[in-house]
């Protein structure tokens, strides 16, 4: 086994005479604090200035919509589900609940689904539709099973971080707010984070390099970014 | 696979007759009476061929209302010699168990635990009060006829505040009752029964809420002038019962429940996890190498993380202000690449049994390179600062030495074992993941005191970089179609990335990974296949390692009490689990 050892006497030599009278440790010291005094700022000015999260980033969930960029097998989910077929605009929940059973604390999510009621002729008869998706983000921690068990990538998480309410009244959001919250996201940034089958591509960066705060932060030196393997472009 | 060989196993077998070897594919597993335990014991510690004078783990199994007799305790034993483990288990009749004390001083804290969780007596226990919960609490929570969320019989309605009135109405309203709550007699009575007999002048209390105690551990200093005499640490003021929680949720579910535990280092403590469900399940060398290299790496990334916290808060802690910002600095980059890869900074559940829930975004493997060819420059620089100068020196060296005998005695692990002399690392023993492929070097301490810990960690972070080095080296040659989570070939076997229906096989195992705060172990029972695991055991490293505070202070000033902390370096998320 590599094994180093360390300690005084080993890799550390105990202070000189020379070092003790005339203070050079203090000296040395001071060197790197001064040469930082000339440094750029580094602070990001909360919330004056705001770093933009990571496209990957957990934060408040949305439900997503159907706008065109379904996955292949999404119409042969609706169908085993027996939901009624939706229009663009209209959600993409098909009430399968495996977002409820993947998450560690399943009391989140009140998941219901009707039938509609519709004559017996009516192309519609014997379908459900998704009638109530209530979250309780109280009790989320952002673990982000549920969205990975999403068949349909339906539930999604976005870039808001700042939930905080008076009541706990707040934190439960409804199914006409969670899809609002999606619409904003996908509008704003859905091309950075899906391709056009709602999937994660392989140029999902790790974070957007525009970001000036960001770069702030990083001692003013941000990275550039390249692929990751050989066979990436 | 460190587990004693065959060939001991026999010798035992020969030598004592009554004891039995289980049958268990993951692990050697030695049954024996209750009435031998103790001798069989002494032999195993001092018998020159085995030495296993490390005490790793002590706890209990319940078995269930039914089953007689009901509880079955857990040993885990390390010998130092040959770094092999070896698990004993024995059936506690009438709730009773031969305290180990005598043979294992960490067995204290261990015995004290199992009273409070399961309530199980340890004959010999100097003082057998509860761990974590107050003296009061009536119930032993882990039991199994404990259910997982308590029994609800206070009425607390300061936690029901709304806006207007009631208004939450249906299933996702909070309810009014709440579980058993300490009262200002009950925490009184708990602090006189931890530190029954006042020896010294006065009986001075520091914590639970002082910043330099790093979280909410409530220590007692019995004092005689400036000089401590006695100590006792009162935790479980963070209890969450995460062991609890665990049996009743499927292995990929936990994971998060664990990024709670050590809060500092939390891809770290997923780790553990992932290796011992990896192990039980035999899957672990199976693991797509691509999944292994960005394991290494991220938990690599998190040690430094963790580390550099630890350098600024101790710095902080010993009057160092300066040294907090810059190691914040270095911090906050490193959390922008967790939030990249994994989507979020601190809690990060990134890693699944069977690999990683998803690739390495663009521009990660830059991201990474970009931070670690400054680093080594930045640790200098922290070098300068700190290693050499006359109050750094004055308030760290032969501070609070622990000796190598305690290493073993407490079953201390991480950097506190290591700066003590004891070369014990996981990372090298197992070579879990991709730890086997990559070069690196355990540094080791030669006293003990406080100023090698400090050094040895100083240089757990240049080694930690010379491992990301080399796994960013050879992720660079995957492919980008390579495979980042394991698909097994056998179809009885299911394991998802979303954690619904993964199952765990039958048997027991123990599996760990060296983290910053020591051995995070998992122990992991299972009667029959099954998706929740039985009992789910995390053996914390903070833990064990915050026991040595309490002998390792006697004799030293009071002003110590803050670097022996710091330098021991628990986070009581995982103290407590």
């Amino acid at each position: 086994m590599g094994i180093k050892k360390v300690g005084l006497n080993r890799n550390i030599k105990p202070q000189s005479l020379a070092e003790k009278v005339f203070f050079l440790d203090f000296m040395k010291g001071l060197k790197t604090t001064i040469k930082h005094l000339f440094r750029k700022v580094i602070t990001v000015d909360f919330p004056y200035e705001v770093v933009e999260p990571a496209p990957r980033f957990r934060g408040v969930h949305g439900l997503r919509n159907v706008d065109g960029t379904e996955k292949n097998d999404f119409n042969a989910w609706v169908k085993k589900l027996k939901i009624k077929p939706p229009e663009k605009g209209e959600t993409r929940c098909i009430a399968c609940k495996f977002c409820q059973a993947a998450c560690p604390v399943p009391e989140i999510f009140v998941i219901k689904a009707e039938k509609l009621d519709v004559p017996k002729d009516h192309p519609h008869h014997g379908l459900k539709v998704l009638t109530q998706f209530d979250m309780d983000l109280g009790k989320c921690m952002f673990c982000g099973l549920c969205t990975l068990a999403c068949p349909t990538i339906c539930i999604i998480h976005t870039d808001i971080y700042d939930i905080s309410t008076y009541t706990r009244r707040g934190w439960i959001l409804n199914k006409e707010q969670l899809s609002q919250i999606a619409d904003d996201f996908i509008a704003r940034r859905g091309k950075e984070k899906y391709d056009e089958k709602s999937e994660w591509p392989d140029y999902q960066k790790i974070w957007n390099d525009a970001d000036t705060a960001r770069a702030k932060a990083w001692d003013n030196n941000p990275p550039q970014f390249g692929p990751n393997y050989a066979d990436q472009n | 696979m460190p587990w004693i060989s065959e060939e001991k196993l026999n010798r035992l077998q020969e030598k004592f007759s009554f004891i039995k070897i289980l049958d268990n594919p993951q692990a050697p597993v030695i049954e024996v009476p209750k009435e031998n335990l103790i001798d069989f014991l002494k032999f195993l510690k001092e018998d020159p061929d085995y030495q296993f004078k490390m005490f790793i783990d002590w706890t209990v199994i319940d078995h269930g209302k039914k089953a007689d007799p009901r509880f079955q305790g857990v040993l885990i034993l390390m010998s130092p010699k040959s770094w092999e483990r070896v698990i004993i288990k024995v059936w506690a009749t009438d709730e009773r168990l031969p305290s180990l004390i005598t043979l294992w001083k960490g067995a204290k804290w261990a015995e004290r635990e199992a009273w409070d969780m399961f309530g199980i007596k340890f004959d010999g226990h100097d003082n057998l009060v509860r761990m974590f919960l107050w003296e009061t609490y009536p119930y032993h929570p882990l039991r199994k006829d404990f259910p997982v969320r308590g029994y609800e019989e206070v009425e607390l309605p300061s936690l029901n505040e709304t806006e207007r009135f009631d208004q939450l109405e249906g299933t996702m309203n909070y309810s009014r009752k709440h579980t058993a709550l300490p009262t200002l007699e009950d925490l009184e009575i708990t602090q006189k029964a931890r530190m029954p007999n006042k020896k010294s002048q006065m009986v001075l209390n520091w914590g639970p809420l002082h910043p330099g105690t790093h979280g909410t551990i409530w220590f007692l200093f019995d004092m005689e002038g400036e000089y401590i005499k006695d100590c006792d640490i009162i935790i479980g003021q963070l209890h969450r019962g995460v062991e609890k929680l665990a049996e009743n949720l499927n292995v990929q579910q936990i994971i998060p429940y664990t990024d709670r535990m050590d809060y500092i280092a939390a891809i770290n403590e997923n780790h553990s996890v992932c290796i011992a469900a990896e192990k039980l399940l035999g899957i672990h060398e199976k693991i797509p190498e691509k999944a292994k290299y960005i394991r290494t790496m991220m938990a690599e990334l998190s040690r430094i993380n963790s580390h550099l916290l630890w350098l600024g808060t101790y710095a902080l802690d010993l009057g160092a202000l300066t040294m907090f910002l810059y190691t914040f600095r270095e911090r906050e980059k490193l959390m922008d690449i967790f939030e990249g890869i994994t989507g979020a900074r601190f809690t990060i559940n990134y890693f699944r049994v069977g690999g990683v829930y998803a690739d390495l975004p663009y521009g990660a493997l830059d991201a990474i390179e970009h931070f670690i060819k400054d680093l080594p420059q930045r640790i200098n620089e922290y070098e300068t600062l700190l290693t050499r100068n006359r109050i750094w020196l004055k308030r760290n060296v032969d501070v609070c030495i622990i000796p190598e005998k305690d290493v073993y005695q407490y079953g201390l692990t991480g950097a506190v074992a290591r700066a003590s002399g004891v070369p014990y690392d996981l990372r090298k023993i197992d070579k879990y993941d991709a730890y086997g492929e990559v070069e690196f070097d355990i540094p080791v301490g030669e006293k003990g005191d406080s100023y090698d810990r400090y050094l040895v960690r100083m240089e757990e972070m240049r080694q930690s970089i010379r491992i990301v080095e080399q796994c960013i080296a050879k992720l660079r040659k995957f492919s980008k179609n390579d495979p980042f989570f394991y698909e097994p070939e056998d179809r009885r076997m299911k394991i998802t990335i979303d954690g619904r229906g993964t199952k765990l096989k039958k048997g027991e195992v123990y599996a760990g990974a060296d983290n910053p705060r020591g051995e995070l172990g998992v122990y992991i029972y299972m009667p029959k296949d099954g998706i929740k695991p039985y009992r789910f055991r995390l053996r914390s490293g903070a833990f064990y390692n915050l026991q040595v505070f309490t002998k390792a202070i006697i004799g030293r000033p009071l002003a110590d009490a803050i670097t022996l902390l710091s330098t021991i370096d628990p986070v009581v998320g995982e103290t407590d689990r």
